[in-house]
């Protein structure tokens, strides 16, 4: 077995074993943490598209997520469009909301741009808070919308609602492998390359042929339409959203601390963050939310803090090199066998 | 034929004018040599002519087309590139890395693309390299794959800026050297240098300026013996004295 196909077994079996997880965890509360887990890493990994890889710092992608959620559930509520297309037409009003903020904020250099998606996000909150009905469109203001559960005969899959918590287990599953498999392409691919050298180097980049500002404005209007595919998810998930719980700057924060301590313009970097940060959010919530509410932020700054004077690419760098040695050694050991 | 024409070309930031009324011209397959004192508007101009500043007056046709304030991308897929005095490596890609993006001017495809930059790292001598970071590289090879990244974009003209700066007189040789097969390929040239040595073994034709001025154009023996030349870099009474 080479170091080649021994990685790829890893992740293969990996796969099947996130697959086969629900078949062993039975308890609806740990299933629900690993729901929150992965949609965490999922709307990391779209985030990582334009934070990673276009080399800016996105601080307002929770505004990406609350277009999700309230656009699938306007149209479920008042037209009953099912959450499935509504997370197609949130993804399509996302990455054009995303396409209008990209095309004049990415082509300011560092804090600038980071600064602008955070007014933006800001202010969409405040709007949202303030406004009852937006044209016929009822938004309820600071109330939010509440989506009425179906009766447990009543659920099915057009309607995106479930009486157990296996099928959202596999649906977010499902959205997570993909959005990895596509930035796993993409990072291979042309855009990839242009991203990346016109994240490091946009002078450089632009004299061997790369529109730079046009690639972070591809890679803005994706990451928007995918992250707004995780706001559906949430609201189909939680039946409930409010303007503080999708559109704030705490869940636009926190996705970009996950993907900075777990490694920025890596495909694993979301997946590894979300994996060693999300379990700390979720407890320090259970344990801190009435004596110390915020708490988990304090804690991810810190570990922010320590992870960049330490490993400033993140914590994907030293575990992918202890786990090329680990492959390395197995390499070498079934070359011994050979003999 | 001449495969670029700088006419009249002016470049004014604020008050100071950095280049001034500057023509010249390089003919298909020609090496041509700009060299000025420190300060002289050599980057500026090329800069003009890579698409990087968009200049005050004048025309930049290359190819007999009227490119002037082309943006740096469109120049390149028209083929001009260019490599910067300061060098600006893509850091955290390998060497390969950093040329196949040059190579992707020219295909969409993957394999295409490394394929190509491979031909360009074992045309330079540094196909042992390609795995290597930039930061790891010695001054001599950051600068050659400054050249390699551009040569993966197949220019017809390559702008070289200061690429022997800082190197080792030998080192200096090997680039000469690259240098010299690119043209025996067919290439065109034109070359920011310094280094006199290198810019009199090289150039078919040399073009000084001087506070954004033409001042003299030439053969290489020529211009060496030009009186303005030598009151340029050596003061107004090195005659006299």
């Amino acid at each position: 077995m080479t170091q080649q196909n021994f990685k790829r077994n890893c992740l293969i079996a990996a796969t099947l074993a996130a697959f086969a997880l629900p078949l062993v965890v039975r308890s609806a509360t740990y299933l629900h943490i690993l729901i929150i887990l992965y949609l965490y890493a999922y709307m990391t990994t779209t985030w990582n598209l334009v934070g990673g890889f276009a080399g800016v710092l996105p601080l307002g992608h929770a505004v990406f997520v609350g277009i999700g959620a309230y656009t699938s559930t306007v149209l479920w509520l008042q037209y009953g469009v099912t959450p499935w297309i509504g997370m197609l037409a949130g993804g399509v009003l996302a990455g054009a909301v995303g396409f209008l903020i990209g095309k004049p904020t990415l082509k300011m250099r560092g804090a600038y741009f980071a600064l602008s998606t955070m007014a933006f996000v800001e202010g969409i909150r405040v709007m949202v808070e303030n406004i009852d009905m937006l044209g016929p469109f009822n938004l309820n203001g600071p109330r939010g919308l509440n989506i009425p559960p179906l009766a447990h005969g009543e659920v099915n899959f057009w309607a995106f609602q479930f009486a157990t918590k296996e099928p959202y287990y596999y649906i977010i599953l499902t959205m997570l492998v993909g959005v990895l498999f596509l930035t796993w392409a993409i990072s291979r691919s042309k855009m990839g390359f242009y991203l990346k050298g016109g994240g490091e180097e946009p002078d450089a980049a632009q004299a061997l042929g790369v529109n730079v500002a046009r690639y972070k404005v591809m890679a803005m209007v994706l990451s928007s339409f995918l992250t707004a595919m995780a706001g559906t998810f949430l609201a189909q998930l939680t039946l409930f959203i409010y303007p503080k719980s999708v559109l704030t700057l705490d869940l636009s924060f926190e996705l970009a601390f996950i993907a900075l301590i777990g490694g920025r313009g890596s495909i694993a970097g979301p997946i590894i963050g979300a994996l060693l940060l999300r379990p700390v959010t979720e407890f320090s919530r259970i344990y801190f939310s009435s004596t110390l509410p915020g708490l988990h932020l304090i804690i991810l700054g810190v570990v922010l803090i320590v992870v960049m004077l330490f490993q400033p690419r993140g914590l994907t760098e030293p575990l992918t090199n202890f786990f090329n040695s680990i492959a390395r050694r197995f390499d070498a050991s079934a070359r011994e066998e050979r003999k | 034929m001449n495969l670029l024409e700088v006419q009249d070309v002016t470049m004014r930031f604020g008050g100071l004018i950095a280049v001034n009324d500057l023509s010249l011209n390089i003919g298909k397959g020609q090496i041509l040599g700009l060299i000025g004192p420190n300060g002289a508007g050599k980057s500026t101009a090329f800069n003009c002519v890579a698409g990087l500043y968009n200049p005050t007056a004048g025309k930049i046709i290359f190819d007999g087309e009227d490119v002037t304030g082309q943006k740096p991308w469109d120049l390149c897929k028209k083929g001009l590139a260019r490599t910067f005095q300061i060098v600006k490596p893509f850091a955290s890609m390998t060497v390969l890395d950093n040329v196949t993006v040059g190579a992707f001017a020219i295909t969409d495809r993957r394999d295409l693309a490394r394929k190509k930059a491979m031909e360009v790292l074992e045309l330079l001598d540094m196909a042992d390299k390609r795995n290597a970071l930039p930061g790891a590289l010695t001054i001599a090879d950051r600068k050659r794959l400054e050249i390699a990244r551009a040569l993966a974009t197949d220019p017809k003209l390559l702008l070289l800026d200061e690429v022997m700066a800082g190197l080792r007189p030998t080192e200096v040789d090997d680039v000469i050297e690259i240098i010299r097969k690119l043209r025996d390929r067919g290439m065109t040239i034109f070359v920011i240098e310094h280094i006199m040595r290198a810019i009199m073994a090289l150039s078919d034709e040399i073009v000084v300026i001087h506070f954004g001025k033409k001042i003299c154009r030439g053969k290489p023996e020529q211009v060496a013996q030009d009186e303005n030349v030598i009151k340029a870099y050596l003061g107004e009474n090195y005659g006299t004295a």
